[in-house]
């Protein structure tokens, strides 16, 4: 049996491989507060404190965007380079929604619904065949591209290219002691922690969620377990779509103006936060996307800001080298 | 009854020959926009496509009305706001026969375009850009400039920040611009300028435009309490900055000045009033009270559409400048429209207006030099092709609307 296999089996014997799951994020926990107490000796309290609070903020949108993406590759292995695209088509679909006078949030959940549908039905017309034809990673690798162009300029054609914004509130914050953060983008941070938090949590203990780390263990042992492997992939994607919508809403909502590229600006960050958190595990997208958050806003506490992209990619390059299979990584399963 | 059908097609093919011959003397002059469609300066896109086809159709007018021969038509191409598409972008108007490309907006993507396309085919291009960057470039000759370079708007700015301040001897002006050679080369002359009147600069504060968040970048920029802020940036990321700035709690737009990039007449609704209601700025200006203005503005609102939006008179004027010099060079050649583009802007010549732009062809026709003075002014090319103008507005945001407080010769 895999190790992965073993994962799915009985509570009981899940403690001390939980303890062992559980020990990354507390390590990195540990690492990254004794970074923020460094940085306040360093540089003093309040202009530490804020840049940590500003890179909480990157790290949700990172996080909460990652997830979907880390959630196909690990259950499909699939490099989905078309899912910066899908955040784009759950924003505008969501200012479609609202042009008709529907409110912010339940314009959100109904482009939620909507995207989700437009992702399992790409899977229906477009992946499924591709999986049954076994086609190579190079041609999936090129499609999703191909895909995240027609997405892109499908959103153009019928919105139009210009910069949108959704109207609200970009600019009240909310005072903590010296410290300032964006109302929104608290939102932004509990939501995207929440979302993660239970995505994580139906990961490891719905049914659905073992039979989706069932087929992303091993496709072929989880059909002969009698487990539909066609409806855990649909709902997959249906999961990782609706994530997309709120992430794609939640960050166009909180940065205040977007136009048809943004999603895709924004996707290698996402990749960054799944491969390092570990691509395949909803917590390794947050703990991803945290590290990267930070790391970046940290670097402006030394560097001109305009090297923070930089610093962040090359921290990823080092975390990578340290640990290969990311913050929560875990070993190839063999069957 | 074959004689006469012999005759009549002999007839027929005489007036065809007859018909050819007298189209081929007429100079067929495309026009090529390379347009910011999409992309950071989208704002800018339909300004300039309005201001290139007003300027082709009245010169076709114009042409018509001296009776020369030359008829121009434009073609145009969206460049996307990235160098690589501009380059396509600015291929395929060639092959479609563009003698002068009028854009792009962006110098990486006016380098882009001198360095793949334009230099070796000897197209001129008129890049509404103004950074200086453009001028590393060994161009041939073939880049002009109808709008001034930031060389010159570095000296409004500082201008500009001293009317506000009344001095700029030992006032702190915070510098944040977006990383790119545009704000680059715009900061670095400011703030030469700025300490040189005994003025100091704090940062500058660079950000990237991609980034998720620009809290960390608000945060550099309010820091010590300046008293001004030079804010060189385009406007869908200023949205994002200047909403972050807000948030800061420390920023005030009343102390901001902003570079031409961020001129609009109408504020765009993504941008927190907050974050600009009051702030100054400067752009490139034109002489409003000119009768050639007033003809400009009157074919403006008669054509309908956008409204006006920087620098729209000076794509105009160089559309005007390309027809005229083709017209001179009595040829659509891209190489000869290059060579006669200083027949028609030579100092000390015969000076013509738009006002009298009929006069004008007629002139450049009979091989006469003349000084053409544009919508937004004299041009009378420097050694390096920009102009030797230097008018800026200094304007100021009052309740969402762009009003112009004054016009500065910058150089003074």
């Amino acid at each position: 049996m895999t190790e992965g296999g073993r994962r799915g089996g009985d509570a009981p014997s899940l403690a001390p491989q939980a303890w062992r799951r559980l020990s990354p994020a507390l390590w990195l926990a540990i690492a990254l507060v004794l970074i923020a107490l460094g940085l306040a000796v360093v540089v003093g309290p309040v202009a530490a404190g804020q840049a940590t609070l500003n890179g909480l903020v990157g790290a949700g949108y990172f996080a909460l965007g990652a997830v979907g993406l880390t959630l196909v590759y690990g259950v499909l292995r699939l490099v989905n380079f078309a899912h910066g695209d899908m955040l784009t088509v759950g924003m505008y679909i969501a200012i479609a929604i609202m042009a008709l006078g529907i409110s912010f949030w339940p314009a959100a959940v109904l482009a939620m619904i909507l995207t989700a549908l437009i992702a399992m039905l790409l899977d229906r017309i477009m992946w499924e065949p591709m999986r049954r034809a076994q086609t190579s990673t190079l041609q999936l690798f090129l499609v999703a591209t191909g895909l995240a162009l027609v997405l892109r300029y499908s959103v153009q054609f019928f919105a139009g290219s210009q910069v949108r914004t959704v109207g609200l509130d970009t600019i009240s914050s909310v005072d903590l002691g010296p410290w300032h953060l964006g109302r929104l983008q608290l939102v932004v941070m509990l939501v995207g922690l929440v979302t993660i938090v239970l995505a994580g949590i139906a990961l490891r203990y719905t049914r659905l969620g073992k039979e989706m780390r069932a087929v992303a263990d091993n496709i072929a042992l989880a059909e002969v377990t009698g487990i539909d492997t066609r409806r855990t992939i649909r709902v997959t994607w249906l999961v990782s779509g609706a994530m997309a919508a709120l992430a794609g809403i939640l960050y166009a909502a909180s940065i205040g103006s977007i136009n048809p590229n943004f999603g895709f600006t924004i996707l290698l960050s996402l990749f960054a936060a799944a491969v390092l958190g570990g691509i395949g595990n909803a917590y390794g997208a947050l703990a991803g996307g945290i590290v990267i958050g930070l790391s970046q806003e940290w670097a402006t506490l030394f560097f001109n800001p305009r090297w923070k992209p930089a610093i962040g990619f090359a921290i990823l390059i080092l975390t990578l080298l340290v640990m290969p299979r990311g913050i929560f990584g875990r070993k190839k399963a063999r069957s | 009854m074959i004689r006469g059908i012999l005759a009549s097609t002999a007839l027929a093919a005489g007036l065809a020959i007859a018909s050819v011959s007298a189209s081929a003397d007429t100079v067929n002059l495309t026009i090529g926009k390379l347009l910011e469609v999409t992309g950071p300066l989208s704002e800018t896109g339909p300004s300039q496509d309005k201001a290139v086809k007003l300027a082709v159709e009245y010169a076709n007018e114009q042409a018509k009305k001296a009776g020369v021969a030359i008829q121009a038509k434009d073609v145009g191409a969206d460049v996307q706001g990235d160098p690589q598409a501009a380059v396509s972008a600015a291929r395929s108007l060639v092959d479609q026969g563009a003698s002068c490309l009028i854009g792009p907006a962006i110098t990486p993507e006016s380098i882009a375009i001198a360095n793949g396309v334009t230099i070796q085919k000897r197209v001129t291009i008129w890049p509404v850009g103004t950074s200086m960057r453009l001028r590393t470039i060994k161009d041939e000759g073939t880049i002009f400039r109808t709008v001034p370079p930031d060389s010159l708007q570095a000296l409004a700015l500082v201008n500009a920040a001293i009317d506000k301040l009344g001095t700029a001897n030992g006032k702190l002006a915070s510098v944040i611009y977006r990383n790119e050679p545009y704000g680059e080369g715009l900061a670095k002359d400011f703030s030469a300028a700025w300490t040189a009147k005994g003025g100091k600069v704090q940062g500058p504060t660079v950000f990237d435009p991609a980034q998720a968040t620009f809290d960390s970048e608000a945060g550099q920029a309010v820091a010590n309490n300046p008293d001004a802020y030079i804010i060189i940036d385009y406007p869908d990321t200023y949205a994002k900055l200047g909403a972050a700035l807000v948030r800061t709690g420390k920023f005030d737009p009343t102390k901001a000045l902003v570079a031409d990039a961020l001129a609009f007449s109408t504020v765009p609704s993504n941008i927190p009033p907050q974050a600009i209601e009051g702030m100054r700025g400067t752009r490139g200006g034109t002489p409003t009270g000119t009768d050639a203005y007033k003809i400009f503005d009157a074919l403006w609102q008669k054509a309908g559409g956008v409204e006006h939006f920087s620098l729209d008179a000076n794509s105009f004027d160089s559309a005007t400048l390309c027809f005229l010099a083709a017209a001179a060079a009595k040829s659509s050649s891209p190489a000869a429209v290059t060579d006669h583009v200083r027949a028609v802007t030579t100092k000390g010549a015969p000076k013509f207006y738009l006002t009298t732009l009929a006069d004008a062809l007629k002139a450049v026709d009979s091989g006469q030099k003349i000084d053409y003075i544009g919508v937004a002014g004299a041009f009378e090319f420097a050694d390096n092709d920009d102009p030797t103008v230097s008018l800026f507005d200094i304007f100021e945001y009052q309740k969402g609307k762009l009003v112009v407080l004054k016009q500065i010769d910058a150089t003074k």
